[in-house]
């Protein structure tokens, strides 16, 4: 990071680039830069870019060019993405914005209802022409080896019940 | 300043730079610095190569457990632990949404491995993955069928009177309806960490599945059940920004072997999204987010009423200040609903993951938890 000729010739040519480069534009609006004030198309980001840039600078001048500069720079998007954060949280903490989101799921199942009924409809006739079981009549076996589970689960609950009566009848 | 030129704003930071420049020649501190940040930025290449060529399955519960039960698709499982306190734990997590390896996702790095280091018998309820054949499945069927026999099944395994239910996010909830709508249960304490009581104050979600727009009915009867992808999205929208400040840590930490290794299994976590069973996201929204039944004291479940008032153990309760699934005003309203003497809320730092994993959880929660627990085990 150290100053070198080359740095500083580098950073000029930059300089007359960008120098030059402004000066041609402003030629091509039809002004001449040093006799009247120019129209000036950076007028609305210069503001942004010299407060930046000021601040950079600042920086670099007072403190060592360390990685303590990477590390205000993650800071610096920490902070940015937590500002957006909030900014979107306000936004979609709005009714309007609740609405909307409604508004999309009911849009996405009106469009969805018919073409998962047409889908099925096509898979099941197809899975019939095969032979093979459809997803309903898999489903449907699943569910009832679920209740069987249930009720089974309920007949020990019950025994249990029953022999710890019985249990507490018997004479010690 | 508008008709200054902005190759003066170059020079003047050019100068800027090139007395830094001078500055930093004649540190050699400052070049050790800028050594180790380079160092950090060949191992960030270096894992993020990695990372994208051969991905590493991060290898997430590991604390020994044993299946104690299984119901259909829930499971009850045994953690082995030392054992120093007398009471078993019944753990109930969310069901649907995600998996509860994320209590026990790395060593070093677990909820359940620090409790039962702590020497609590410490029993996990996994709810499962549903499927279609379960979409009959509602949330009376879990407090009223399934809760009451994982419950027997702690007390016959574990040999002990009582037993502490510890709910975390919408396992709390579950938990409450359950205990109240069954006061003959022997439950010693209540936990509920991050999870959702008083409805009303339950920040986006309520508003965006508030009765009047949002139509859950039409929702499940189209759907069947409701797709992992689609809660995913739900979860995304809640917080748009949360990939971008993901991917900007991990680029920041990706040098960090030990940071890497916990972000690989979180990230794991964070995108092994569960579907709903259909009839049971519906009651859950009907009657929780919506008419807040539970709350106001207004849920029925297998002909009982739900009483929060008749809740009298000790409860202990615990928000995170920044949590944005379940904020802390809906979490803290379980304090007032009970009728325990013993009663006491936490509000910690971060969200509603840091309550449960991450560094965070290590230092300022399980802790808590632990020291409220031990004495009153």
């Amino acid at each position: 990071m150290a100053e070198t000729p080359a740095t500083n010739q580098l950073f000029e040519l930059w300089k007359r680039q960008f120098e030059e480069g402004t000066q041609a534009w402003t030629r091509l609006l039809g002004q001449q830069a040093p006799q009247a004030p120019a129209i000036d198309p950076a007028a609305f980001w210069r503001p942004v870019l010299n407060q930046g840039l000021e601040t950079w600078a600042r920086l670099f001048a007072q403190t060592p060019a360390s990685p303590e500069m990477l590390t205000q720079w993650k800071q610096f998007l920490d902070q940015w993405i937590d500002a957006w954060s909030r900014a979107l949280g306000q936004t979609m903490g709005t009714e309007q914005f609740a609405r909307l989101i409604n508004q999309q799921l009911d849009a996405m199942l009106t469009a969805q209802a018919p073409l998962k009924k047409a889908f099925d409809q096509q898979v099941e006739q197809a899975l019939q022409t095969f032979n093979l079981p459809s997803r309903a009549q898999l489903t449907g076996v699943a569910r009832q080896i679920v209740e069987l589970e249930d009720r089974i689960e309920r007949m020990e609950d019950t025994l249990g019940a029953v022999l710890r009566r019985l249990e507490a009848r018997e004479p010690r | 300043m508008g008709q200054e030129r902005f190759s003066d704003v170059v020079e003047r930071f050019t100068n800027g730079y090139a007395s830094a420049a001078a500055a930093a020649q004649a540190s050699p501190e400052t070049i050790g610095q800028w050594q180790v940040e380079l160092d950090r930025n060949l191992k960030r290449l270096q894992n993020l190569h990695a990372m994208l060529t051969s991905p590493v399955e991060p290898r997430t519960g590991q604390t020994p457990r044993e299946e104690i039960y299984k119901k259909n698709k829930s499971r009850l499982y045994r953690y082995a632990s030392p054992r120093t306190h007398r009471t078993p734990l019944l753990f109930v997590p969310n069901l649907g949404i995600s998996r509860p390896y994320i209590f026990d996702l790395l060593p070093h790095g677990s909820f359940i491995e620090y409790m039962t280091g702590q020497g609590f018998d410490f029993y996990l309820l996994d709810w499962g993955v549903f499927g279609p054949e379960d979409n009959d499945l509602t949330v009376e069927h879990c407090v009223t069928r399934i809760l009451p026999r994982m419950v027997r099944e702690v007390l016959e395994s574990s040999g002990a009177p009582e037993l502490t239910v510890l709910g975390y996010c919408m396992g709390a909830p579950v938990a409450a309806s359950f205990l109240g709508s069954h006061p003959e249960v022997p439950v010693r304490n209540f936990i509920n960490m991050a999870g959702p009581i008083d409805f009303t104050k339950v920040g986006l979600f309520g508003l965006w599945l508030a009765k009047d727009r949002f139509n859950v009915d039409r929702f499940v009867d189209t759907l069947g059940a409701i797709p992992a992808d689609l809660v995913k999205a739900g979860f995304k929208l809640i917080k748009p920004t949360m990939d971008l400040s993901t991917s900007l840590n991990l680029w920041w930490n990706l040098w960090n072997d030990k940071y890497l290794e916990g972000f690989q299994a979180l990230n794991k976590w964070a995108n092994d999204y569960v579907a709903f069973p259909g009839e049971f996201f519906r009651q859950w929204v009907r009657d929780y987010y919506q008419e807040n039944r539970l709350y106001r004291g207004e849920l029925v479940m297998g002909g009982r009423r739900v009483d929060l008032k008749t809740i009298t153990c000790p409860v202990f309760v615990v928000g995170a200040k920044e949590d944005y699934i379940a904020p802390p005003e809906c979490v803290r309203a379980l304090v007032d609903a009970v009728g325990s003497r013993d009663r006491e809320y936490v509000e910690l730092p971060g969200g509603h993951i840091s309550l449960i994993a991450g560094r965070g959880a290590a230092v300022h929660c399980w802790p808590k938890v632990a020291g409220w627990l031990a004495s009153r085990s």
